[in-house]
């Protein structure tokens, strides 16, 4: 048993164990009474709740979630780790098709693979940096506990006189005589303190000012703030609170938003550069985009919706908005981000003419997708029929006519033409739309004969038609947002509640014309000592600010 | 105050146990869906068109060995590996072998090209825009699951295959 | 004249008024002890009048800041160079502040030197008005930016009391092992700041010289379908080339003392051309650093902290560990509020989300969580006098990592903001 002897104060007050000065008079009971040195006033010297004689394991789980010094601990090994996730590039930062396991090692050698095999790669998500996350607020809520609700009962019942003991040894302290009537002096002295914003209570000749007390609930406002936005951000793993993804759309094209039913097309992607003489000397020449915009349009299934469904889904307009790098298009708790762009053209179409290089007669044009062409082409005396298609055409090892991807990067068309002058069953005529192949593999060649007859040929830039850029839209939705902000609002308030204003305080006692004047903050002594040094002089009693410091602890 | 401080105690460091242990939990068992399904596990169900529009559910084919063959005209060891595909799809048909072959994302001439050249018998299904290719995670082109009659998946096979490397899988999975 | 020519001439004022009242205060602290005068009036006047002149330097650079913004249409913090310019007006600012509150001299003879020396290093880079990236653009950025600056100018004065503190109380005459250790790492946190100068000083050398040198370096990489795909970057030295970036050429050199060609190579984990370059600037700057402290010992023949250490006698430890805490104090709600929350939500309007674990938002954390740990090891652990100074000392060097550390170091989103 710890010692409960002296938990009863000499003013007859009992006190929980572990209480450092009584809690009604002030005196000091832990200490050794000889020792003058100022006191430890920290939540007015009140017992913590958890402390107890003897303690079961749920108290010294508590206890060792309620020690600040814990709490310090927590923060510091939060930093550290904190900053060895940033020595590389966290595997969030990167987008599609990005392999861990290979990418650490090749970029950095073996620094890169430890990295990525101690997990330092996902840092934060991993699940230790969680759990120091989750002690920091298990430590925020039972640390505040533990202290703001004594603190709270010790300051709402405050004695006006405190034991002598407890005045002289505070951190700011006066002693000396006054003259006359004792009552009259302090009644003028607290005119004085009440100018400075102090509340005034008096009993006799004992006095105790006090202002700002608000400012002492600052740090915990703060610690509720700061536990409400770490369950908010806990809030987003929730089912359906949070997505996060990203879209590649090429122009004119509408793609799926995955886990949502809404589509989006990208009806327009324009980009706007600076111009040189809107560049510094050193940067004209070089491309700097000013402004780049995605005209959407959001649309929401209602028919043929899901994975699953193999017709055309039917699509509703829901909203049709330039999306903007900070100007998102918001619908529902959805949000449509620019996030990036690719101008690199794709071909989606061209619109050729056949030629008749004899009479030099032309029939079209006729409209020529990359994907999925029609198969049947009727132009003047000509039938067409598509009878095969090359996304990016080659010659395969057997000397056969391959694609070498899916992506009309060199298209290729082989049409079966009937028609004046032509054989009954046709004949194969290659088209290759880009001027490139065409000559790196000599269409005419190709064709033979029939190039001296026919042609197909496209005529100007207007009658092809490019995807000109694909945008990359980032899709997020945040349902714990709005909790987020709440809490850092809270926590905010709370700081500067917390660090510009003081709770300060004034307790004097009279004892036969002795005047004794103790002073207390939690912050700030200056101001306290500047607050003291004014009243006493208003009063009659010169002092310089600097002598009422007794020395001891500058919190 | 005092008399209820072991309940709130309780009560607060149940609350923490709770929502610290739902987010610790989380990173841990939240494991990444990263790659392809593995063996073991179940391949993810989809709904596909064929060449002559009838759909086919992967889960139609429950109780039956199937192979799923993803595929597209463009990737060389594709093309060489459709015929013997084939050949093992006339071997084994009759002892109740399917075989899902799915292009990747292609359009329809193309496939209808594809598919009368080496005259293939067995359904080809269509996917659109990539996406039951994105759903099981490929990364590389052919990729060939082979899957139990219990719709668990005894192989998987990146790349290319002979006739005899088929002809082991589908042997072992028809047993 | 335009107004950001205007602007620039009223730097330069601003630099010059900031050089004088440097002096000014050191004439107010120093002169205390010249003969045929009473202290205490000679500090009354003098310190009148060096506050006058650092706040008049101030309206300089507030005049600065407001023409070049008004000239170039966009509010000058967007690259490193205006960026650090505001930094130290920001610290300008916190220092009159906490002046108006304190009215302590000695304080302006600390925080002036690190203004100036913060202003000469923002002049390093280049002070072209350079146009936005259309991510920049919003008003949250100005916002954040300016309020995470005045946060960590506060900070910086903390700094500034912090380290007068420890050159305050820490004895040079006694040779106990703790007081070596102390008066080591003094005069190594000294050493630091001289190869700061040293740094400005060789950057301006050589610049004033006009000295260049070019390197190629050559890159291959090979595609997905095995085509080899070469490319070059380019670097520009300003500074001597002593190593020259791994596996480069160069195109072109100029002779400096006779040395044409560079001494040594980059090793090859220093990815990118650039490591090389910065690596080299590193070198420079320990070489002219050590130089400079060279001759300052040597003129003084006694260790800089030394040097210091009796200008101060009749300050108060007490007063500037106060200082200390109390810039600190109220600079960290002001941090808070920019660096973290109005960073937050400009990421969220920017980029749709508030938090990213991008390298500079890591920073910002690591930084308030180190402050909010001096904040508690001071209050409720009751770290004071030498451990806090200490402390805040070392905390700003982890803001200038966060502020230019991470850019020079660590690539991320904010790099466009970058050297």
């Amino acid at each position: 048993m710890l010692a409960l002897h002296n938990t009863k104060c000499e003013c007859g007050h009992q006190n929980a164990v572990g209480t450092v000065l009584c809690e009604s008079c002030g005196k000091p009971l832990m200490e050794d009474m000889e020792n003058d040195a100022p006191l430890e006033m920290r939540y007015d010297g009140v017992a913590r709740r958890s402390q107890k004689s003897n303690p079961n394991p749920i108290d010294k789980i508590w206890n060792f979630f309620s020690s600040v010094k814990i709490a310090v601990y927590l923060i510091v090994i939060t930093l550290v780790t904190a900053m060895f996730g940033t020595i590389y590039p966290q595997e969030g930062s990167f987008l599609n098709n990005f392999k861990p396991s290979v990418y650490y090692e090749e970029t950095y050698g073996l620094p890169g693979k430890l990295y990525y095999k101690l997990g330092l790669s996902h840092t934060y998500d991993s699940w230790w940096f969680i759990t120091l996350l989750v002690m920091i607020g298990t430590s925020l809520v039972i640390c505040s506990l533990d202290r703001v609700l004594p603190l709270y009962r010790a300051l709402s019942k405050q004695q006006i006189r405190k034991h002598l003991r407890f005045i002289t040894r505070q951190k700011t302290v006066y002693a000396g005589q006054v003259e006359g009537n004792t009552d009259e002096w302090v009644k003028e002295f607290s005119v004085h303190l009440k100018k400075k914003g102090y509340k005034i209570h008096t009993d006799g000749s004992a006095l105790l000012a006090e202002k700002n007390r608000f400012s002492r609930w600052g740090p915990y406002i703060n610690h509720i703030g700061l536990i409400l936005f770490l369950l908010a951000i806990l809030g987003r793993s929730l089912p359906g609170w949070q997505m996060d993804s990203y879209v590649n759309i090429p122009d004119g094209d509408t793609v799926p938003i995955e886990g949502t039913n809404y589509y989006v097309k990208n009806e327009k992607f324009t980009v706007e550069y600076y111009k040189d003489e809107e560049l510094p000397p050193e940067l004209q020449g070089t491309i700097r985009a000013k402004k780049y915009e995605t005209n959407a349009i959001l649309y929401k299934c209602t028919d043929n919706c899901g994975d699953d469904a193999t017709g055309e889904p039917v699509l509703q307009q829901v909203k049709q908005q330039e999306i903007e790098v900070n100007h998102p298009l918001k619908h529902d708790g959805l949000k449509l981000y620019q996030f990036d762009y690719d101008v690199t053209p794709k071909l989606k179409s061209v619109s050729p003419m056949l030629v008749n290089k004899e009479t030099g007669e032309s029939y079209g044009p006729f409209e020529l997708p990359m994907k999925d062409a029609p198969l049947d082409y009727t132009l003047g005396p000509y039938k067409m029929k598509l009878a095969a298609n090359y996304m990016e055409f080659g010659i395969g090892e057997d000397g056969e006519p391959v694609t070498l991807s899916r992506d009309p990067n060199a298209p290729a068309f082989i049409f079966l033409i009937t028609g004046p002058g032509l054989p009954e069953k046709g004949q194969p005529y290659i088209y290759f739309p880009m001027q490139k192949d065409k000559e790196k593999f000599d269409q005419d060649k190709l064709n033979a004969s029939i190039a001296d007859k026919l042609e197909i040929k496209v005529d100007g830039m207007d009658n092809v038609h490019f995807a000109e850029a694909s945008t990359y839209l980032n899709v997020r939705k945040d349902k714990a947002l709005t909790y987020v902000w709440y809490g850092a609002a809270i926590s905010m308030l709370g700081l500067l509640l917390g660090s510009y204003w003081q709770h300060r305080r004034i307790w004097l006692r009279i004892d036969d014309g002795r005047l004794s004047l103790g002073a207390h903050t939690n912050k700030n002594w200056y101001g306290m000592r500047a607050d003291v040094a004014y009243a006493l002089r208003k009063s009659g009693i010169a002092v310089e600010p600097k002598s009422l410091d007794n020395g001891g602890n500058n919190a | 105050m005092g008399k209820y401080r072991k309940t709130v105690q309780i009560v607060i460091l149940l609350a923490v146990l709770v929502v610290g242990g739902y987010a610790i939990g989380n990173t841990l068992f939240a494991a990444k869906e990263e790659g392809i399904p593995k063996i073991g596990e179940q391949p993810p169900e989809f709904t596909l068109a064929d060449l002559q529009g009838n759909t086919h559910n992967l889960s139609d084919y429950k109780g039956k060995a199937v192979v799923i063959n993803f595929w597209g005209s463009f990737c060389p060891p594709c093309v060489k590996e459709m015929p013997e595909f084939e050949r093992q799809f006339e071997k084994w048909k009759d002892s109740g072998l399917e075989i899902l072959a799915i292009n990747l994302s292609e359009d329809t001439l193309t496939v209808n090209n594809f598919v009368r050249r080496f005259d293939l018998s067995y359904p080809i299904l269509r996917d659109v825009n990539r996406k039951t290719e994105h759903k099981y995670g490929l990364e590389s082109y052919p990729t060939t699951f082979f899957v139990k009659p219990d719709g668990t998946i005894s192989d998987v096979f990146v790349g290319g295959m002979t006739e005899k490397d088929i002809d082991s899988r589908v042997n072992q999975l028809l047993q | 004249m335009s107004y950001v020519d205007f602007s620039s001439d009223a730097f330069i004022v601003a630099f010059f008024l900031y050089c004088f009242a440097f002096l000014f205060y050191v004439v107010t602290i120093a002169g205390k002890k010249w003969s045929n005068r009473d202290p205490e009036k000679h500090e009354k006047r003098w310190s009148r009048i060096s506050f006058v002149t650092s706040t008049l330097g101030l309206i300089a650079h507030l005049t600065f800041f407001f023409t070049r913004w008004f000239g170039s249409g966009q509010i000058p913090t967007s690259n490193m160079y205006e960026f650090i310019t505001f930094l130290g007006m920001a610290i300008m600012i916190a220092f009159t502040v906490v002046y108006a509150i304190y009215r302590k001299p000695l304080l302006g003879m600390f925080s002036l030197p690190l203004v100036v020396l913060v202003i000469a290093y923002a002049s390093v880079f280049p002070q072209e008005v350079q146009p936005l990236i259309p991510a920049l653009s919003s008003i949250w950025l100005k916002v954040h930016v300016t309020t995470a600056a005045l946060g960590e100018a506060f900070f910086a004065v903390g700094f500034a009391a912090g380290m007068m503190y420890l050159i305050r109380v820490v004895d040079f005459k006694q040779t106990s092992k703790e007081a070596r250790r102390d008066q080591f790492w003094v005069e190594f946190s000294l050493y630091t700041i001289v190869l700061v100068i040293g740094f400005i000083a060789v950057v301006f050398i050589f610049r004033g010289a006009g000295y260049e040198a070019t390197f190629n370096q050559e890159k291959v990489t090979i595609d997905s379908k095995g085509v080899d795909h070469s490319s070059e970057d380019t670097t520009k030295y300003t500074l001597p080339p002593i190593v020259k970036p791994y596996n480069s050429q160069a195109v072109e050199m100029d002779s400096f003392l006779g040395m044409d060609k560079p001494l040594f190579e980059a090793p090859s984990w220093m990815n990118g051309i650039n490591a090389g370059r910065k690596l080299n600037t590193v070198i420079w700057s320990v070489i002219a650093g050590s130089i400079l402290y060279g001759i300052i010992r040597l003129l003084f023949r006694k260790r800089i902290g030394a040097v210091i250490h009796p200008l101060m006698g009749d300050i108060d430890p007490e007063d500037l560990d106060e200082i200390s805490y109390r810039a600190i104090a109220i600079g960290f709600p002001i941090f808070t509020l920019g660096a973290l929350i109005f960073a937050m939500i400009w990421a969220n309007i920017a980029w749709g989300r508030f938090w990213g674990w991008d390298p500079k938002e890591v920073w910002a954390l690591i930084s308030w969580l180190y402050y909010s740990a001096y904040l508690h090891f001071r209050l409720s652990r009751g770290w004071q006098g030498k451990r806090s100074s200490w402390l805040a000392v070392i905390g700003f060097v982890v803001i200038l990592f966060t502020l230019v550390g991470v850019n020079l170091v660590i690539a991320g989103l904010h790099s466009y903001a970058g050297v």
